[in-house]
């Protein structure tokens, strides 16, 4: 009998972290940067694994430009902006 | 409860003769932009000549400035806006809303024109008003002016001026305020309320609150609760934080991942040079280089200093402050990836007392017209003082975007109701784009601004909801003396600015009281918008945004025209 094995499904994604996020991530994630990540990853799930500090409620979560909720699950090539919810200047 | 410490200061420019009086009654609980809006409906015709003798600058401050309550110093500075043909309120910090507060004005009205060219300073201390001749000060930029001023008045006196932009009565003129270190930085830029000051002959407005008294409070106990409150909910609010680290240039970054940054005058919303403007690149160059200061406070008491000084690398250059809207229309706008070459552009802008949103989004048509190349700076920086020198070119720039792409013959003009757009493209930021259509105020982001919302913004689902509440709620800020980022605080305890105005005023508020005064403010203004004879064809985008896509998400200005002329339908 053979069994075939094979690596979980993954998907690769861009992150970009915004400003005071930089200094709450793991030590030397860089921004922007690749990360691959298990299939079905959500972003709520995302932040826990960056263990983002920032609250969630007060973010921003921005996949391909759009604003999303951390429910949304990230899909291979995906453009993530991580932002804390600002406003302009005069 | 009738406030006796407060009153209206009406002071004749041509007569020169100066009048206290209390306020109507329906005067009464308004304060700030409110206030302005109802004078202006009040008291201006309509259809005046903006730079005419029939039209009235304005100083309101707002309802809680006075008590050093944190970001709640802020004047608002209005009238009929000669760019706009509307209602105009411009807010700024700095000290002259807490000094006026001092001297007990609820609002100061100057009314009609000197019959003379000569040039006055307005002295306002406890004793009254008193007119000084402007001995040397005609043609001198503010910073330069500013100092003479200080000299003659004293360090600790506020002060309201123009420089050679509002005295060449150009559209894109403001009126500068004295920060609380005495630079005059904070500027009321908006809609040409520095033209309407010279109209009136006066180049600077002292103002001696020493001479006064802090406005009384009539529960002081209850008003430190509920300022206690405010402080800690604005303290412990995550932005705060970011503002204080960053200040608002990290919106940039924001606006290049919403794809609305506006780029090569509104041609993209995307910049490849974003890095060198970056939020994160400014913070590196204020926290290294000398004389900086990345954490400023532009108003005593402030407690989120998100402002800052900028010293350029050659250290031949100070600004303060360096904020997005500058970066955005100055920067990406123009092609421009360098920070030092924004601030140069900042600090003439600002010297010449002008609206850099307004000439950046001038200096994009022009760079449109072939006037200069996009992302060369030295040539940005010659059109600057081109309009220092009052060159034909450079009156047509500081007339704005508008004038500038009327006389070039350019088209794409990122501008409403005459006024340009702050630094977001509203294509792909459509909530932001009502606001630019519908705000009385002309394109402003500062009265609607949608970009924090949880929402998608390439769509058209609840965007003009989202626009109108926006619109009233900040407009409420602004009768309040508040600081668009006070929201922090006031809105994480809806009960602290009612508990506020009940412990000051004795007034009882509810916690709708900021809704409906900023409600009654847009109502006001557009009452005197179209009596003023402006029209749903006002209230609109310009055409080419709803034609022309906006890389990367090629989005176009969607929302249907029904829908903006319905916004106000109540």
């Amino acid at each position: 009998m053979r069994f075939l094995i094979s690596e979980p499904p993954a998907v690769t994604i861009t992150l970009h972290l915004h400003n005071v996020l930089r200094q709450q991530t793991p030590a030397g994630l860089s921004s922007p940067a690749s990360l691959t990540l298990p299939a079905g990853t959500t972003l709520a799930g995302l932040l826990a694994r960056l263990q983002i500090t920032f609250p969630a409620d007060a973010l921003l979560l921005v996949v391909n430009r759009r604003t999303v909720g951390p429910e949304q699950i990230l899909q291979e090539g995906d453009t993530v902006h991580l932002m804390p919810a600002l406003a302009g200047g005069d | 409860m009738t406030d006796t410490f407060f009153s209206i200061w009406r002071v004749n420019v041509r007569s020169q003769t100066f009048v206290r009086e209390p306020a109507p009654a329906s005067w009464e609980r308004l304060g700030g932009r409110a206030l302005l809006a109802r004078i202006l409906v009040d008291e201006v015709p309509p259809t005046c000549d903006a730079l005419g003798p029939h039209n009235k600058l304005i100083f309101a401050p707002g309802l809680l400035v006075g008590h050093m309550l944190s970001s709640c110093d802020r004047i608002s500075i209005g009238g009929k806006s000669p760019m706009t043909g509307g209602a105009k309120e411009s807010n700024a910090g700095g000290r002259t809303g807490l000094q006026l507060a001092r001297l007990g004005v609820r609002a100061l009205i100057l009314e009609d024109q000197p019959q003379t060219d000569d040039w006055w300073v307005l002295h306002l201390s406890a004793q009254g008003a008193r007119f000084d001749p402007a001995d040397g000060l005609a043609g001198l930029g503010v910073y330069a002016a500013a100092p003479i001023l200080t000299e003659r008045y004293g360090q600790d006196a506020a002060i309201a001026l123009i420089g050679p932009g509002g005295e060449m009565l150009m559209h894109a003129a403001g009126i500068q305020n004295l920060d609380k270190d005495g630079a005059p930085s904070r500027i009321a830029a908006r809609g040409g309320m520095g033209a309407v000051m010279a109209t009136k002959r006066l180049k600077a407005i002292v103002i001696d609150g020493g001479s006064g008294d802090k406005p009384p409070i009539a529960d002081q106990k209850a008003f430190n609760a509920a300022r206690k409150a405010y402080n800690k909910a604005l303290l412990g609010h995550p932005q705060t934080t970011v503002y204080r680290e960053y200040g608002t240039a990290a919106v940039a970054r924001m606006c290049q991942a919403f794809g609305v940054l506006p780029t090569r005058n509104f041609s993209a919303g995307e910049f490849e040079g974003l890095e060198g403007l970056s939020a994160e690149t400014l913070r590196q160059y204020l926290t290294t280089r000398k004389g900086c200061d990345p954490s400023h406070a532009c108003m005593a008491g402030c407690a989120i200093q998100s402002s800052n000084i900028y010293v350029t690398a050659d250290g031949q250059t100070t600004v303060s402050p360096v904020e997005y809207e500058t970066i955005g229309l100055m920067g990406s706008n123009l092609g421009i990836a360098d920070l030092d070459a924004v601030a140069r552009m900042n600090a003439v802008v600002n010297d010449l007392g002008l609206d850099t949103i307004e000439v950046g989004a001038a200096l994009g048509v022009a760079a449109d017209a072939g006037l200069m190349a996009f992302g060369d700076g030295a040539r940005g920086l010659e059109l600057v003082e081109e309009i220092r020198a009052g060159t034909a070119l450079g009156r047509v720039l500081g007339n704005g975007a508008a004038v500038t792409g009327q006389v070039f013959g350019v088209k794409r003009v990122p501008a409403v109701k005459g006024q340009a757009m702050s630094a977001y493209d509203p294509r792909a930021l459509k909530g932001t784009g009502v606001t630019y259509a519908t705000s009385p105020q002309g394109a402003d982001h500062t009265c609607g601004l949608t970009i924090r919302a949880k929402i998608d913004h390439l769509g058209t689902e609840g965007q003009v909801a989202l626009s109108r509440g926006l619109q009233f709620r900040t407009a409420g800020f602004d009768s309040l003396g508040a600081c668009m980022f006070a929201s922090f605080g006031f809105n994480a305890d809806p009960a602290v600015v009612p508990a506020l105005l009940k412990a000051r005023y004795g007034w009882d508020a509810d916690e709708g009281f900021v809704d409906w005064i900023g409600r009654e403010s847009v109502r006001l203004e557009r009452q005197f918008n179209r009596l003023a004879g402006l029209t749903p064809a006002d209230d609109r985008l310009p055409e080419w945004m709803t034609r022309e896509p906006l890389p990367p998400t090629h989005a176009v200005f969607d929302v249907p025209d029904a829908d903006l002329d319905a916004i106000f339908d109540f």
